[in-house]
């Protein structure tokens, strides 16, 4: 039980199944769709990452994506795009506060985005060093990877929030 | 929730061309990951997908078996399959997320043929209007707010008060009244009394009494006031918190499950508080700052046109600059309190962790953690008083700095004889009255939208209709304890069915078990019963009465209810078991404790029955606040019996006293009991299994056993758990 077992190029074989879904093939047993869930999302995004079947019983681990040839990575960031989604901002255009609420306006990897977040520590998370996590009134998530990197005018604007 | 947007005309144009009928048509916002425009939309047979008006996708609903909803970390999408394909359909963000639930519930009845209902019970968290989301715990939008609606609500709460609230107005309008006069006793005193030409030492006496007079008559009348109001506000806050709690009481038990305890506290509390504070406070206050102020400036603007330019033109300026410190202290304020908000629970989460720190040896990491975050909150805070303490004083001077330019335009006026020094100080004095009022002015929208905001808040809840309607008179008939139950249909939310055509007939005495997983149905069959709810469709009937003719007080006070959960109020045992019948006899109070197995627990208690618990009392065990809540539901002596896993969190042992006094409880009534540990039932009349809402399998414990279905599954898995178990 408390082994892991770990998915090798060798005795896993990932494929895209006819739908255009992940599959995998191991110790001959086909498993026509399987799901990534990362094990670390936020310190280790690329190591530990759990394959589980269609009912979530885990069927092994990747240890590390590198460890697998390119176009099988490429398959596993599909799928792992079809997971998680964490918008990175990369400016922070204005917050302006209103009524303990706080209106962002940001560009983002994905584009100028405008989000509010209640003003609530729990909407403002500190995960680990540098990198902020931040919840918006509906449950969506944005990240900035590291503040320290931020042009000043952004960072000024957060710097009280800190 | 809201399921039917209203779609782009072209969009519009090419479903009608199918001659389709819209139910359902929703945003989308996502593919995968990148930000899109789209829409999908549902009729009778066919969904479509339209991204950026153009149409991607259209398929017949049927050809997919299932729909999922799939929640992924961030965002989610709506797909299908059925035996050999999978397919992603559309990606939302978490806004949509409640919406594609509800679209794939509805998408699934189509499939099974059923005709949906395309109603969502979920609220919105955005304004329809603006979009802007709502403030935590309510539907109303602080900019959409229609001003004048909430004005007249705000008036017939103000009505009952207007007689002491002009009262005080008048009051404080005397306070001003005097205020203006005496500078110009000043003037005269000066100008006509202080000089050496005119020796009438009574009339400076008379002057002087007549300042003192004045400042006297203030102090009265500022004491007459401030008793007045305080005795007002106690009622106008005694008053709305009696409506608003009253109100919520008779609501339905929907409306509040629906919300949190806190959010309702604070309706009961806070928003009462606030509407309290804006009567008695801000309105006469108000009307009193900007009276002041007009009469003012109008007086100094008379007295001496260019003087007082000198004090209004830095007006602006410093009523921008109030507003820019007033956001900066927030926000400098607003991070000392995260901080210090920080520190707390870092030592709240040390401290009731203390063993696991001292079990580990980490005291010296803990305290360095602890030290490291009270130094930031230290130089947080020493740092704002210091920025607090040094503005501060600077725009008090700079406030100030109109009365140098007086001075000097005063003095050379003096000097060239064109003006008397009484009326400059006259003049200064009531240049002093002007700031108040300023600084008052500039936070007044905040407090009005505050009160505007708490106002629409209450009504929220005044104009909540209860969904269940006690519509029946009192009668007091007894209740023998027939209980039909006829093609009951029952969802929390419409489109989701909980219960599907559910019948069933008891007679009195008879003892319904209820079995089945987790989710099928039971509890939500006993609400029912209970009218907590009403069913959506066919009857529920106790002695051949539909119970929405019965009044719900008739129908509670013969119903007797045990829940797993016990709960107890904070009092004595005796005031927890004479709750819902407070002129029991002792004698009554004492069988029932002894019915209930309760009785000698009780007695062994150095207080006995009048033994305090709840939060500041004694602790009871699992199983004693059990057996005194069955104490408190046969003390009605109710007809009919309903428990709710009434021996699911204690130990065998105790199950079994429970169990024995339960056995007691049960004769002569109709009960209905749902219990896990399948034994528990091996008494009742008849065995009710359910699955996914529907009964599929009804007869005696034995019937059951020999039928060998689901509740011979249940018994004998349950029968291998307690041998691994022993």
């Amino acid at each position: 039980m408390s082994e892991i077992t770990y998915l090798k190029p060798k005795n896993a074989k990932f494929f895209r199944n006819n739908n255009g879904f992940l599959g995998l093939k191991f110790n001959d047993v086909e498993y026509s769709r399987v799901n990534l869930i990362k094990a670390f999302p936020f310190s280790y995004e690329n190591k530990f990452i759990s394959v589980r079947d269609k009912e979530q019983n885990e069927i092994g681990i990747i240890e590390d994506i590198s460890l697998f040839p390119e176009e099988v990575q490429k398959l596993f960031t599909e799928e792992i795009e079809r997971r998680y989604y964490l918008p990175k901002i990369t400016k922070i255009y204005s917050i302006k506060d209103e009524f303990g609420y706080s209106n962002w306006e940001v560009e983002t990897n994905y584009g100028r985005r405008k989000f509010t977040i209640r003003r609530d520590p729990n909407n403002f998370v500190n995960i680990k060093a540098n990198m902020i996590l931040i919840i918006d009134v509906d449950g969506n998530r944005y990240e900035i990877p590291d503040y320290t990197k931020l042009d000043k005018k952004s960072f000024k604007k957060i710097e009280l929030l800190l | 929730m809201k399921l039917l947007y209203k779609l782009p005309q072209d969009i519009e144009t090419r479903i009608k061309e199918d001659g389709e009928q819209i139910l359902c048509a929703t945003p989308y916002d996502l593919e995968i990951q990148q930000p899109v425009n789209g829409f999908f939309v549902v009729t009778r047979s066919y969904f479509y997908i339209f991204k950026n008006k153009e149409l991607i996708r259209k398929e017949k609903i049927t050809r997919y078996k299932e729909y999922h909803h799939v929640l992924a970390v961030g965002f989610g999408h709506l797909e299908a399959s059925n035996d050999e394909e999978e397919t992603l359909l559309i990606s939302f963000s978490m806004r949509h997320v409640n919406r594609y639930q509800s679209i794939a519930t509805i998408l699934n009845s189509i499939v099974e043929n059923h005709v949906p209902k395309i109603v969502s019970d979920d609220e919105e968290n955005n304004c329809p209007k603006c979009g802007r989301p709502y403030r935590f715990g309510s539907r109303v939008c602080r900019h959409c707010l229609n001003k004048k609606v909430v004005f007249k609500r705000l008036y017939t709460i103000i009505k009952p008060y207007l007689l002491p609230l002009f009262l005080s107005l008048f009051l404080m309008w005397s306070i001003t009244g005097i205020n203006l006069v005496t500078p110009t006793l000043h003037r005269i005193l000066v100008n006509d009394y202080l000089t050496p030409k005119n020796k009438n030492l009574t009339a400076i006496l008379l002057i002087i009494g007549g300042i003192g007079l004045c400042s006297l008559a203030n102090t009265v009348i500022n004491v007459i006031k401030n008793r007045l109001m305080i005795k007002v506000s106690a009622s106008i806050t005694y008053d709305l918190r009696q409506t608003v709690y009253t109100k919520i009481q008779s609501l339905s038990i929907s409306y509040i499950e629906n919300r949190k305890t806190g959010e309702l506290m604070n309706r009961i509390t806070g928003d009462t508080n606030r509407v309290q504070h804006f009567i008695s406070n801000e309105i006469s206050i108000g009307i009193t700052q900007l009276l002041t102020l007009v009469v003012v400036t109008i007086l100094l603007l008379v007295l001496n046109w260019k003087m007082a330019l000198f004090i209004l033109i830095p007006v602006p300026f410093i009523i921008l600059y109030f507003r820019f410190m007033n956001q900066t202290f927030r926000s400098m304020y607003h991070s000392q309190w995260r901080i210090s908000d920080r520190a707390n629970s870092l030592l709240h989460d040390i401290l009731s962790g203390i063993r696991v720190v001292k079990a580990f040896g980490m005291e010296e990491k803990e305290v360095s953690r602890f030290s490291k975050i009270s130094k930031t909150l230290s130089d947080v805070t020493a740092n704002n008083e210091k920025r607090y303490n040094t503005i501060f004083p600077f725009l008090n001077y700079l406030m100030g700095i109109g009365s140098f330019f007086i001075l000097y335009y005063g003095g050379s006026l003096i000097l060239k004889e064109k003006l008397q020094l009484g009326d400059l100080i006259q003049f200064t004095q009531y240049s002093q009255l002007i700031y108040g009022p300023l600084g008052w002015l500039t936070f007044f929208p905040r407090s009005f939208t505050n009160a505007l905001t708490a106002t629409e808040r209450i009504f929220e809840i005044l104009e909540e209709e209860p969904k269940v309607k006690n519509l029946a008179p009192e009668t007091n008939l007894p209740i023998e304890g027939n209980v039909k139950v006829d093609h009951v249909t029952f969802g929390y939310r419409p489109y989701d069915p909980v219960l599907k055509d559910i019948n069933l007939e008891v007679k009195p005495g008879e003892m319904i078990g209820l079995v089945g997983h987790s989710g099928a149905g039971k509890s939500t069959m006993i609400n029912l019963i209970m009218r907590l709810y009403d069913v959506d469709e066919g009857k529920i009937l106790i002695d051949n009465r539909d119970i929405k003719e019965i009044n719900q007080k008739d129908l509670r006070s013969q119903m007797g209810v045990v829940l797993q959960e016990t709960f107890l109020f904070a009092g004595t045992i005796y005031q927890n078991i004479v709750y819902a019948r407070p002129n029991a006899t002792l004698e009554e109070v004492i069988k029932a404790a002894k019915i209930a197995n309760a009785h000698d627990f009780i007695m062994k208690l150095p207080d006995a029955y009048d033994t305090r618990i709840g939060e500041k009392g004694v602790r009871l065990s699992g199983g004693e606040k059990q057996r005194i809540a069955i104490a408190r539901a046969i003390l009605n002596n109710p007809k009919i019996l309903i428990l709710d896993e009434a021996t699911a969190s204690v130990d065998t042992e105790t199950e079994y006293i429970i169990q024995e006094a339960l056995g007691r409880l049960i004769k002569d009534r109709t009960t209905f009991a749902i219990a896990h540990r399948l034994s528990t039932l091996r008494n009742a009349t008849k065995l009710i299994v359910l699955d996914k809402g529907k009964v599929i399998e009804y007869g005696t414990h034995d019937e059951l056993l020999k039928k060998q279905g689901k509740y011979y599954q249940l018994v004998m898995a349950q029968k291998e758990l307690t041998k691994t178990r022993e």
